[in-house]
C-alpha cells in the first residue's frame, strides 16, 4: 500500500512532465514565431509566418489545457497554490494567449492587418513572458504554511532570477521557432531564420549557464541530492550532453541544414526538461511540497489513469498524423483556394 | 464602491461571472455548428452536390472564427478555479479537477487535433479521411459539452462522497458523475447549443436571402436548420421543464427565487403561478404582481394539487437566501420566454414553408422585395438565443458556488487567496 501511495504521484509527476513538455516544445515553436514577427517587415512574410501555423497552434494550445486539467485533478493542492500565489504572471500569460488566439483566425479575414499583426506578435511575447516568469518562480520557491498555502505577498514572483529565467525562456523560444521556420520555409525567409537561430542558441546557451548558476535550487539543492553517486553520474554527463548538443545544433546552422536544427533544438528542450525533473524532483513546489503531499487521493489518481492515461497514445498519434498531413513548406493562403 | 473593490470574494465573483458569461457564449454557438457541418458535409459525400461542398466551406470559417475566441476566452476558465478560488479547488480537486483533466484530454484535444485538417486539409487527405476528422471535431466538442456540464451538475447536486475535514473525498466516481442533475443538465445544454446554432444559422441565411444575395444557396441552410429546428424547439421546451423540476426537488430556494414566492404553499392544494412581479427583497414581499390563480400544478407537475409543498424564501433566513431575487426571476422569464418564442418562430416558418411561400423565386414580389417579412424574424432571435443563454447562466451557477461555498466548513469567501489585492 505505501509503495502504491509512493507509485501513483510518481506515475503523475512523468505525465504532467510529458505534458508540460510537449506543450513548451510545441506551443513554444509557435510563440517563438509569433515573437519573431515582431521583427518581420513585411505583410506577405508575416502571412507566411502565421500559416506555417495555421494549422497547428490550437492542439499546440491545448496541451496547456490538458496540462493544467490534469494538475487540477492530480494535484489540487499544487494547482491551488502555485496558481494563486502567481496570479499576476498567470493572468500575463493568458492575455497574451487570447490575443494571439483571436489575431491567429481574425487576421485572415480582415482588411485591417495592423491590429491583428500588433496583437499576434505581442501577445506571444507576453504568453511567454508570463510562463517565464511562472516557471523561473516556481523554481524558486514560493513561500507557504505548514498546510501548503500560499502565504507570500502579490509580488513575490518578480526579482531579477525571475526575470532571467523569463528571458531566456523567450530565447529558448525564438530558438525554437527559428529553427522551425527554417523547416517550412524556403529562400530570403529561411536564410533570415539561420541567422535569428544562431542568435537565440547563443543568448539561450549564456541563460541557462546564469540561471543554473544563479538559482538556489540548482546550486543548494541539487548539491545536496545530486552530487552523490549513482546520481551524480547522471548529473555530470547533462551538462556535457548539453554542450555538445549546442555544439551540433551550431554545425548544422553553419551547413545550412533545414530539418537538423529543429531536431538539435527539440533534443536540448528535452534534455533541460529532463534535467530540471531530476534536480525538482520529488518536490512539485520545489523545497516545499512534495507530489505526495499534494497528490489527490490515490482513488482519484487511478481514475484519471485509467481515462486520461489511455488517452495519451491516442492523442500523440492524431497529432502527429496531423503534422503528417502538413508536411513540407508552406506557401500562400492556408485554406488552399 | 471602494467597499467592493477591496473585497476579494466580491472581485473574484465578478471576474468569474465576467469570464463565464462572455465564453459561455462561443463553445455553444461551435458546438452546435460542429454538427450542422457533419450533416453538410455528409450530404455532400452522399449527393455530391457542391452547393453542400461550398456550405461546408463557408459555414466552417464562420466555426473557426468562433472557435477561436472560444479557445482564448476558455483559458481563464481552466486557471481561475486555482488563481481566484484556491481553497474550493483544494477541497475538490480530486473529483472537479479530474474532470477538468479528463475534458482536456478526451474532448478538447480531440476538436482541436483534427480541427486543423477540417479546415485546412481539403485536397491534402481523402474526402473520407476529412469526414472522419469533421465528426472527430464534432464529437470531441459535445463530448467537451458533457464533461462541462458533468462538473457543473456536481457542483449543483454534490453526491458519490462527504466533505472529510474540509475536503471532497469520493467514494464513488460513478455516482458522482451520474449525479441527480447530470442527465438532465447535459441534455439542456445539448439542445441549447443545438438551437442555438441553428438559429443563428437560420438567422444569417434569412438576412442572405433578405439581401438577395445568394439566395437559393442559403435557401438551401434555412431549410436544413428548420427541418432540425421541428424537433429540437419543443424538446428543448420539455427538457427545460424537467431540469425546472429538478429544481423543485433539490434546490428549494433556488426555486423560491426563481419564481420570487415569499410565502410557502402547502401541498396538497393548488396554487397561484407568478406571471409577471417586482419583488422587494427588503419587504419580504413582491411590491406587485400578476398571478395565474392555481397554474404552478400544472407548470411543476401536470396536475393542479401539488405533491409537495413549494417553500418561499420566507423559510430561510435573509442571509441564507439567493441574492437579486429579481435577476433571478427575470433570467428564468427571459429564458423561458425565448424558448418558446423560437418554438412558435419554428412553427410559423414550417407553416410558410408548407404553404410553399419559402421558395426564393415565390417569395419576390414584383419590385423584387422580399414579400413574406416572416423571415427578418429568425435573424433577430439568432441575437436573442445568447440572451436567452446568459439569462440562464446568470440564473443557475453564479448560484452553485454559494451554494458549494456551504458545504465547506470554513466558507470560501473567508479564504479565497490573498494574491488579488
Amino acid at each position: 500500500m505505501d509503495a502504491l501511495l509512493h507509485f501513483l504521484p510518481q506515475v503523475w509527476f512523468v505525465i504532467l512532465g510529458l505534458f508540460l513538455f510537449l506543450y513548451v516544445m510545441l506551443d513554444g515553436f509557435d510563440l517563438g514565431v509569433g515573437i519573431l514577427s515582431l521583427t518581420s517587415s513585411d505583410e506577405e512574410r508575416r502571412s507566411l509566418l502565421m500559416t506555417s501555423l495555421g494549422n497547428v497552434w490550437d492542439a499546440n494550445e491545448t496541451w496547456l489545457v490538458v496540462m493544467g486539467g490534469a494538475l487540477f485533478g492530480a494535484f489540487p493542492l499544487a494547482y491551488a497554490t502555485i496558481l494563486s500565489a502567481l496570479y499576476i504572471p498567470i493572468f500575463m500569460m493568458i492575455f497574451g494567449l487570447i490575443f494571439r488566439a483571436v489575431a491567429f483566425e481574425f487576421r485572415e479575414h480582415s482588411n485591417r492587418k495592423l491590429v491583428w499583426n500588433i496583437a499576434f506578435g505581442a501577445g506571444s511575447f507576453l504568453a511567454a513572458l508570463g510562463q517565464g516568469f511562472v516557471l523561473g518562480s516556481v523554481i524558486e520557491g514560493i513561500s507557504v504554511d505548514e498546510a501548503g498555502h500560499f502565504i507570500g505577498s502579490t509580488w513575490d514572483w518578480l526579482d531579477w532570477r525571475s526575470l532571467l529565467v523569463a528571458l531566456t525562456l523567450i530565447q529558448g523560444y525564438v530558438l525554437i521557432g527559428s529553427t522551425y521556420l527554417i523547416l517550412k520555409t524556403e529562400g530570403e525567409l529561411q536564410k533570415t531564420h539561420f541567422r535569428t537561430a544562431k542568435l537565440a542558441a547563443v543568448t539561450t546557451l549564456i541563460g541557462a549557464i546564469l540561471i543554473t548558476i544563479a538559482t538556489p535550487v540548482f546550486y543548494e539543492t541539487a548539491r545536496i541530492r545530486l552530487f552523490s553517486p549513482p546520481l551524480l553520474y547522471i548529473f555530470a554527463v547533462i551538462p556535457l550532453l548539453g554542450l555538445l548538443l549546442v555544439w551540433l545544433l551550431l554545425r548544422s546552422l553553419n551547413r545550412e541544414e533545414e530539418r537538423t536544427p529543429f531536431i538539435w533544438t527539440i533534443l536540448i528542450f528535452l534534455l533541460t526538461f529532463i534535467g530540471l525533473g531530476l534536480v525538482v524532483f520529488p518536490y512539485i513546489i520545489p523545497t516545499q511540497i512534495t507530489i505526495y503531499q499534494a497528490a489527490a487521493a490515490p482513488s482519484a489518481l487511478v481514475f484519471m489513469i485509467i481515462f486520461v492515461g489511455f488517452l495519451i497514445p491516442i492523442m500523440l498519434f492524431y497529432n502527429i498524423y496531423q503534422y503528417v498531413v502538413f508536411r513540407g513548406k508552406v506557401a500562400g493562403s492556408a485554406y488552399g483556394d | 464602491m471602494v467597499e467592493i473593490l477591496s473585497n476579494t470574494v466580491a472581485l473574484s465573483r465578478m471576474q468569474f461571472a465576467l469570464t463565464a458569461i462572455f465564453h459561455m457564449l462561443w463553445p455553444v454557438l461551435t458546438t452546435g455548428m460542429a454538427i450542422y457541418l457533419v450533416i453538410v458535409e455528409g450530404l455532400w459525400l452522399k449527393t455530391r452536390n457542391p452547393d453542400y461542398y461550398h456550405h461546408a466551406r463557408f459555414w466552417s470559417k464562420l466555426y473557426v472564427l468562433n472557435f477561436g475566441i472560444g479557445v482564448a476566452s476558455g483559458l481563464p476558465m481552466e486557471f481561475q478555479f486555482g488563481t481566484n478560488w484556491a481553497p474550493f479547488s483544494e477541497a475538490v480537486g480530486d473529483f472537479f479537477g479530474s474532470i477538468l483533466g479528463f475534458e482536456g484530454a478526451m474532448a478538447f484535444m480531440l476538436e482541436a487535433g483534427f480541427l486543423g485538417i477540417m479546415l485546412f486539409g481539403w485536397g491534402r487527405v481523402h474526402p473520407v479521411i476529412h469526414y472522419l476528422a469533421t465528426i472527430m471535431v464534432a464529437f470531441g466538442a459535445n463530448l467537451s459539452t458533457f464533461w462541462i456540464l458533468v462538473a457543473n451538475s456536481w457542483l449543483q447536486s454534490p453526491s458519490g462522497g462527504e466533505m472529510v475535514n474540509g475536503k471532497f473525498v469520493v467514494n464513488d466516481y460513478f455516482q458522482a458523475i451520474l449525479n441527480p442533475f447530470m442527465v438532465k443538465s447535459v441534455s439542456h445544454m445539448f439542445f441549447a447549443t443545438l438551437e442555438t446554432s441553428l438559429f443563428v444559422i437560420g438567422g444569417i441565411s434569412a438576412w442572405y436571402i433578405l439581401n438577395q444575395r445568394h439566395q437559393a444557396f442559403f435557401e438551401r441552410s434555412l431549410k436544413i436548420v428548420l427541418a432540425a429546428a421541428i424537433v429540437v424547439a419543443p424538446l428543448q421546451i420539455y427538457i427545460g421543464h424537467l431540469s425546472a423540476e429538478q429544481v423543485y426537488h433539490y434546490q428549494p430556494t433556488k426555486l423560491a427565487a426563481m419564481e420570487a414566492k415569499w410565502e410557502t404553499s402547502p401541498a396538497g392544494q393548488p396554487a397561484d403561478w407568478s406571471l409577471l412581479a417586482l419583488p422587494d427583497e427588503s419587504g419580504e414581499k413582491n411590491q406587485w404582481e400578476i398571478t395565474i390563480p392555481n397554474a404552478l400544478g400544472y407548470i411543476l407537475e401536470f396536475k393542479p394539487n401539488l405533491s409537495e409543498s413549494v417553500l418561499g424564501l420566507k423559510e430561510w433566513t435573509p442571509s441564507d437566501r439567493p441574492r437579486m431575487v429579481g435577476l433571478i426571476y427575470y433570467s428564468f422569464r427571459l429564458m423561458s420566454g425565448i424558448g418558446f418564442f423560437l418554438a412558435g418562430l419554428m412553427l410559423w416558418s414550417v407553416l410558410q414553408w408548407i404553404l410553399g411561400n419559402l421558395a426564393s423565386e415565390k417569395s419576390i414580389d414584383k419590385n423584387g422585395c422580399y414579400a413574406p417579412g416572416f423571415l427578418l424574424l429568425p435573424w433577430a432571435t439568432s441575437l436573442l438565443k445568447p440572451v436567452g443563454l446568459y439569462a440562464v447562466w446568470v440564473g443557475n451557477p453564479g448560484h452553485s458556488m454559494d451554494k458549494f461555498a456551504r458545504l465547506m466548513p470554513l466558507p470560501i469567501s473567508q479564504r479565497v487567496t490573498s494574491s488579488l489585492l
